[in-house]
């Protein structure tokens, strides 16, 4: 299966069909409440689209369904058009933890998706170092994952997930678990590399000021269904309006989380 | 060397001292509680003359055979009952009844199909130290977190390269661990497997000495087998460091 890999997002927005297509998706673990309860969601190619909501809402739940780790108990997935029936390996994931091979050299783990697959080349690796080297770990290659530090593994599991150039990329808050200064770099990162190569991306997170920096939209989640959307359509960072607009954006997020409308019943 | 260990060395000496003077003192009779410099004497003697030799071969031998025979069936079992569910459903009572039962009751039984000889010692090792295997593997092949598992998953991997790749490496050290107990057990078990069948070994020479009424020897045989057994435990302390080396020191540089 080849996919359409689009050089510009920006123009890609606008166009009518969308690359990942949740439609009427509702998950329940058997004998359980749903989780998340027939909700739709559209991205078009290139888009970086940030899920917020607060813990337990079903963020991940519908993360894991879009990437095909979970399968729905209703409606469909559709990536590129075509309906997914189990973990894409055109979807790369990359987890709330790094989740690297403690056992592996840096250089290995990023090469694993291409090495479970085929003999890795000479090109492979120095696709490999020139991610590593694009986000400033090209040093670290040969140590072994629990020698770097929380942000360089971080940017290791980044580096691992784009090693096969993944049309898209799910994100379940890779970044929470890291410093604000290290968080900012590595924002920085994932939004140059994902522009650059136009990937679409899906981000979980319950930062509000991370979803205002890094997304092109944002849905706001609330106990399984989606309770708003906003487009962001924020000036280039440098922009003396810039801070003005993403507060107040960061605002209208937050009065999205606090009122979302309760679920009847509950 | 740090202090805490210079104080374990000199506790040996004075334990050591304090005995042998309690039975200089004492007129305890050498039957009961031999002095530690008689022992040492009648080792030295064992190890010069070389009357020891063929024993300390054949214990070691019989220790290694059923350790390898052991801990590669229990692994090769933990590996079936970890990947497969139902197996584990269905063959766990067997398992766990197969430990209960004291592995030297059967010896006799053994000694009527396998004969007096090797086999039965190395029959009886390999049961005994067959389980930690075999429950350390189904542990830490299911020790893998969940998000590399997951991992594994959105990557397409094949059942046989998440085990390998994955649950394999990640449950090293538990798998290890199951090593370093499975060795002791062995040891353990060859002897008391000498004890049943008799012949060469110092299992079988314990039990002679004892008919012989020479405490002196059974403490030299101790001392021994004591010996025999901290050296196997140290082998597989260095396996398990070599083995692991990339997650301890990490960098080799």
């Amino acid at each position: 299966m080849r996919l359409r890999r689009p050089t510009s997002w920006r123009f890609m927005m606008t166009e009518s069909s969308p690359f990942l297509d949740l439609k009427h998706v509702s998950f329940a673990y058997p004998d359980e409440a749903p989780i998340i309860s027939c909700l739709s969601l559209s991205l078009a190619a290139g888009d970086f689209h940030c899920l917020v909501g607060r813990s337990g809402c079903g963020k991940t739940t519908l993360l894991k369904c879009a990437a095909g780790l979970l399968r729905p108990t209703s409606g469909t997935v559709r990536i590129d058009g075509k309906p997914l029936s189990g973990p894409s390996r055109h979807v790369g994931f990359v987890f709330q933890t790094p989740s690297l091979l403690e056992w592996r050299t840096v250089r290995d783990n990023v090469l694993l998706p291409i090495a479970l697959h085929r003999r890795v080349t000479r090109l492979d690796h120095d696709h490999a170092l020139g991610l590593l080297a694009q986000m400033g770990i090209a040093d670290h290659a040969d140590r072994y994952p629990q020698n770097l530090s929380g942000g360089q593994q971080s940017r290791v599991a980044l580096a691992r997930a784009l090693v096969t150039n993944p049309p898209a990329l799910c994100m379940d808050e890779p970044f929470a678990a890291l410093d604000a200064i290290t968080r900012d770099e590595l924002q920085n990162d994932l939004r140059q590399l994902t522009r650059a190569s136009g990937t679409t991306v899906l981000f979980v997170t319950h930062d509000i000021s991370e979803a205002v920096r890094l997304a092109s939209h944002v849905s706001v989640m609330d106990a399984g269904q989606i309770t708003r959307s906003l487009n962001v359509d924020l000036p280039v960072l440098a922009d003396a309006q810039y801070a003005t607009k993403a507060a107040a954006l960061g605002q209208e997020i937050r009065t999205a989380l606090m009122h979302s409308p309760k679920v009847a019943g509950a | 060397m740090n202090s805490t260990r210079i104080i374990s060395i000199i506790l040996f000496f004075a334990l050591g001292f304090l005995w042998e003077g309690w039975v200089a003192f004492s007129n305890v009779s050498s039957l009961l509680l031999p002095a530690p410099s008689a022992v040492l004497s009648v080792l030295w003697l064992g190890l010069y003359d070389g009357f020891l030799w063929p024993h300390i071969k054949a214990t070691a031998t019989a220790t290694l055979l059923g350790f390898a025979l052991g801990t590669s069936v229990g692994f090769a079992i933990g590996v079936a009952l970890a990947e497969f569910a139902p197996l584990r459903r269905v063959l766990w009572p067997y398992v766990l009844a197969s430990q209960v039962i004291p592995k030297l009751a059967l010896g006799p039984i053994f000694i009527v199909w396998f004969g007096f000889g090797l086999t039965s010692i190395v029959v009886i090792t390999a049961l005994i130290c067959f389980f930690p295997l075999l429950e350390n593997t189904v542990t830490g092949l299911r020790s893998a977190p969940r998000d590399q598992r997951d991992l594994f998953r959105m990557l397409g991997a094949s059942r046989l390269q998440t085990l390998w790749r994955l649950k394999i490496p990640a449950g090293l050290p538990l798998i290890l661990s199951g090593v370093r107990i499975a060795i002791v057990l062995a040891l353990v078990g060859a002897v008391v497997g000498e004890f049943i069948t008799g012949g060469k070994g110092l299992g079988a020479s314990i039990i002679a000495a004892q008919s012989m009424m020479d405490s002196t020897l059974m403490f030299a045989l101790f001392i021994a087998i004591t010996v025999m057994g901290l050296l196997f435990y140290q082998l597989t302390i260095f396996a398990e460091r070599w083995l692991l080396r990339s997650r301890h020191t990490g960098d080799n540089l």
